[in-house]
């Protein structure tokens, strides 16, 4: 990987794309574009795994797909939040901040 | 939960509707992509282009979408399953020729397995028949046969771990029911009271015996089958209390059994064991079978214990009757099958053979396919894809067949089973022939599902084993292909020794059953009629007015056209057996119970011999003139009197018979085989017909043809003669002796079946490798043609080839054959385990058909030009 971008933390991949989606629908491109601006950088989400992410999501029936129209008048699947993601939201933001917790402990013990 | 099992569904069933949905997707994606390069000042091409490669490739992202989604298992499954499907359909012949193959090992496998289940495997049609056990008698602990009746109530009042112990009759009895229409004649036998509660069974109607009732004697009372019941009353409520007279005593129905009771024999007819009764009044007289129900709880080991105990006391008590014996008991489910038992393991395990030998076919038969489709395998692991993938690929391929193979099996076990199990001897089981279930479809589809893996899982890696570079560029007969045809040859040398095996031990029974054939019955079997005549003791009741009637029915038959002789006799050979009283010399005291010399008791009427060819060999016939005023006389067996007399001349000696009466000896005849046809023949000694004026008889009747076409005028004879005489069971000593014969017969025709298959499949195979050889070799046989080979060296190079795998094969058979056809120990029949004609009959057709298998391709190696096949090559 190039420079200071850094794939995605193995496992919160879900959660960014919960968080992102949270605020509002996107579409593939735009969540990627907009986990980037947010992070500043850091998080740059590949076509490779955002897309088998989003499928199995959606699977799941944490996210639900739609097709409509692009800022830009194209065609395009915008991604929602359902009732069960928003749940699995809570969990997963539960146990990040549990292990950041941790994580924060370990590395301020002297 | 429901939410993933759709996806899954949708995942597999709407899959082409999810692949565009998402290729779509994609478009917009790398679409969008350029927009945004555009907008920043890029040409639109650069700007579609760029944006292609920060997608990365779509089929890689499809690939992975298509990875992660849930059900991608199942669904690469199906992909591999259709793909498979595709691939056997280009190569119909080859796919055929597999299928079959496993078709006949799944499919006999199957149908032994449904038997052995059925028969081995099922429990008795009794409630908890684990709990039942079936009591034998032992002389000095050797199991020795039936039990005595006076013992039997000593064991039932000592062996406390018994819920209940019965008492039945070794024999079943026809008995004559008279009285509201016609005479009839039915099976039955005697048992105690509580037979059918130790059973576990309860009659459908009616209270069954009673125990007071065996406190009498004689209780007039009687149980019925439920067919019986039927068919005489209409319903069995009906019968119940009603009167039936047998053999002209009157009986109450006091039970009718419910539909399917049977127990060890046929029977319409139950009657009660008393207390007091004629059967086995003594001590060492022993005609009956011990059945009983342990307390739940109780072991067989305890059982047995308390029997050794009550047997114990019983030897120091009666020493005379009763020293040296004892009661073996026996799970009666054991006991019940012990004569198939050892038979159809031996099926079992020959199928199992078969199995192999088709499996390593097979296997041989997708190895040499692997080697055509190397090149296949090259490009597809240059295009990405692993090794893994690949070998599950081919693996499903091989499953897919073995699956298909094992439905068509389940077709060939259905009639196979149906064969096995009508030619079986297990009427005695009181088993239905059940069809192929459940567990027989499980057991097919595991032994399917099993094989495929077994015979894909070589040729599966061998075939997957090269990188792509070494076979693209086209040495593709390096290596694997040197490798695989040496699996190959060790495979073809699996199936000629597993072949050999099962020669050898199809020419052992095959030479059994040429011995049993032409084994000398002590009597002539040809062109002879028998059939069971009953008198009624009310009509003839004098033995000189039943001794005058059976006089008189040889002597009207032999007038009958078509009649040589005729003659009468309480049992002929082989089509009933037993029973055997004891004969020793009058002059000197009876031997103790455990050296007791016993002999086959018969009674004949004058020229009883000459019409079964039983040749005299000393002395003279029983004579008119021994009858009940005359001194008692009696005609010995050979083997009678060299036990009882040594050398000494028996001729007038006196002997005393089944401790009942003495009678002289005045001849001496051959001895016969009439319980088997199997062991040594039988002691038998022949007492006058006139002497004992019997109420029952059997007939047999010498004809000049065909014995059946007798039945008829014979029938019409006795109904002339007095329409109450009943005329039984015609049949011809002939069938009979086959029929001796017939589950000997079934196992050898499946075993030369099994023989057979292994031997055309291992045929097969040796033409399969040495085709393939040949087609290998095809420049190094044009350079041998043009240097001046003749045709002849080409055909001997390559049989040589083939015979070398065959004489390897056969050493392994050979050396193997031993150990494996030691389970047919019991079957053989005069013939040694490595009896010389079947092991040089096998080595000897083997060779003969692996000479054939090769010559086909060694053949077609030296027809071809030497120009052509160095051209092709």
């Amino acid at each position: 990987m190039a420079g200071d971008q850094t794939e995605v933390l193995r496992g919160t991949l879900d959660l960014l794309i919960l968080k992102t989606l949270s605020l509002q629908p996107l579409h593939g491109l735009g969540l990627a574009r907009r986990i980037s601006q947010v992070t500043d950088g850091t998080f740059e989400v590949k076509p490779g795994s955002l897309f088998p992410a989003l499928h199995r999501m959606e699977q799941k029936g944490w996210i639900e797909g739609s097709w409509g129209e692009s800022e830009n008048n194209r065609r395009a699947k915008f991604y929602r939040l359902t009732a069960r993601g928003r749940r699995q939201l809570g969990e997963e933001k539960e146990n990040w901040l549990q292990v950041a917790l941790a994580i924060g402990k370990v590395l301020e013990a002297t | 939960m429901w939410v993933w099992l759709k996806s899954i569904l949708r995942s597999v069933l709407r899959k082409t509707e999810l692949d565009r949905e998402l290729d779509e997707e994609l478009n917009s994606y790398v679409a969008m992509l350029a927009d945004e390069k555009i907008r920043a000042g890029v040409t639109p091409d650069e700007a579609m282009r760029q944006a292609r490669i920060e997608l990365g490739g779509a089929e890689q992202v499809k690939e992975k979408v298509r990875e992660r989604r849930l059900g991608a298992g199942l669904d690469t499954l199906l992909q591999d399953i259709r793909f498979a499907l595709r691939t056997l359909r280009r190569d119909v012949g080859l796919t055929l020729a597999i299928l079959v193959i496993l078709a006949v090992g799944i499919g006999a496998n199957t149908a032994l397995f449904t038997t052995v289940d059925s028969v081995l495997m099922r429990p008795l049609p009794y409630p908890d028949p684990g709990r039942l056990v079936i009591g034998l008698k032992t002389m000095n602990g050797e199991v020795a046969g039936p039990v005595s009746r006076v013992d039997y109530f000593d064991y039932r009042d000592g062996v406390d771990a018994f819920e209940e112990l019965a008492l039945l009759t070794t024999f079943t009895q026809q008995f004559t029911i008279t009285g509201g229409g016609n005479a009839e004649l039915v099976q039955g036998y005697y048992a105690t009271w509580n037979l059918f509660s130790a059973l576990g069974v309860t009659p459908e109607a009616g209270p069954g015996f009673s125990a007071d009732e065996e406190n009498q004697r004689r209780a007039a009372v009687v149980v019925i089958s439920h067919g019986y019941a039927q068919r005489r009353f209409g319903r069995a409520e009906d019968a119940l209390g009603a009167t039936l007279v047998l053999d002209g005593e009157a009986l109450t129905v006091a039970g009718v059994m419910p539909s399917g009771f049977r127990l060890m024999y046929d029977a319409d007819v139950w009657r009660l064991i008393d207390r007091d009764g004629p059967n086995d009044a003594r001590r060492d007289s022993h005609s009956h079978w011990v059945v009983g129900r342990l307390k739940p709880g109780a072991t067989l080991e305890r059982a047995q214990a308390e029997a050794d105990a009550v047997a114990a006391s019983l030897a120091t008590r009666f020493p005379d009757s009763d020293g040296g014996k004892g009661l073996r008991l026996i799970r009666l489910q054991d006991y019940l099958v012990r004569n198939v038992r050892t038979s159809l393991l031996l099926l079992m395990g020959t199928a199992v053979f078969v199995l192999l030998v088709a499996c390593s076919n097979v296997a041989g038969l997708l190895l040499a396919r692997g080697e055509r489709r190397l090149s296949e395998m090259a490009m597809r692991t240059a295009l990405g894809a692993p090794r893994r993938r690949l070998v599950r690929q081919l693996l499903t391929e091989s499953v897919t067949l073995a699956v298909g193979a094992g439905v068509l099996a389940v077709a060939v076990a259905y009639v196979a089973h149906r064969l096995l199990i009508g030619l079986l001897p297990v009427g005695e089981l009181g088993i239905h022939p059940p069809a192929v279930n459940g567990p027989a479809l499980t057991f097919a589809v595991l032994v399917s599902v099993a094989t495929g893996l077994v015979v894909g899982v070589l040729p599966a890696l061998r075939s997957t084993s090269t990188g792509p570079a070494s076979q693209l560029r086209g040495d593709g007969h390096g290596a694997v292909g040197v490798q695989s045809s040496r699996l190959r040859s060790a495979l073809v040398i699996l199936q000629v020794a597993m072949s050999v095996v099962l020669l050898v031990g199809t020419g052992l029974l095959g030479h059994s059953l040429a011995r049993l054939v032409g084994v000398d019955l002590g009597f002539d079997p040809s062109n002879l009629l028998t059939g069971q005549i009953q008198i009624q003791m009310t009509e003839y009741p004098t033995p000189e007015e039943r001794t005058a009637f059976f006089t008189s029915v040889p002597e009207e038959v032999e007038a009958l056209p078509g009649v040589e002789s005729a003659t009468l006799s309480n049992r002929f050979p082989i089509v009933s057996r037993w029973p055997d009283w004891s004969i020793h010399p009058s002059d000197q005291p009876p031997p103790p119970p455990q050296e007791t010399f016993t002999a086959m008791a018969r009674w004949v009427p004058p020229a009883y011999f000459r019409t079964m060819g039983i040749p005299l060999l000393e002395g003279r016939d029983i004579s008119r003139e021994d009858d009940r005023g005359a001194p008692n006389v009696v005609v010995v067996s050979r083997t009678v009197v060299e036990t009882l007399f040594g050398d000494a001349d028996p001729l007038g000696r006196m002997v005393n018979i089944g401790d009942w009466r003495d009678c002289f000896v005045v001849g001496v005849v051959g001895d016969a085989r009439i319980n088997t046809l199997r062991g040594s023949p039988d002691p038998a000694f022949y007492l006058s017909m006139a002497q004992i004026g019997p109420t029952q008889l059997q007939i047999a009747v010498r004809t000049g043809g065909d014995p059946a076409l007798l039945i008829r005028p014979l029938q019409d004879l006795l109904r002339r003669k007095n329409p109450d005489v009943l005329f039984a069971q015609p049949q011809a000593m002939s069938s009979a002796v086959a029929g001796e014969l017939s589950g000997f017969r079934t196992i050898l025709l499946s075993l030369t079946l099994f023989a057979g298959l292994a031997l055309f499949l291992a045929a097969m195979g040796i033409y399969g490798v040495l085709a393939y050889n040949v087609s290998q070799r095809q420049s190094e046989m044009g350079l041998r043609l043009a240097l001046g080979a003749s045709d002849g060296g080409l055909v001997t190079l390559v049989v040589r080839r083939g015979m070398g795998l065959v004489v390897l094969g056969l050493a392994v058979g050979l050396a193997a054959a031993y150990p494996a056809t030691l389970a047919m120990q019991h079957l053989v029949y005069e013939t040694a385990l490595l009896d010389p004609t079947a092991y040089v009959g096998a080595a000897v057709l083997l060779g003969v058909v692996s000479l054939l298998a090769s010559y086909g391709p060694a053949r077609r190696a030296s027809r071809r030009d030497a120009a052509e096949l160095l051209r092709t090559a």
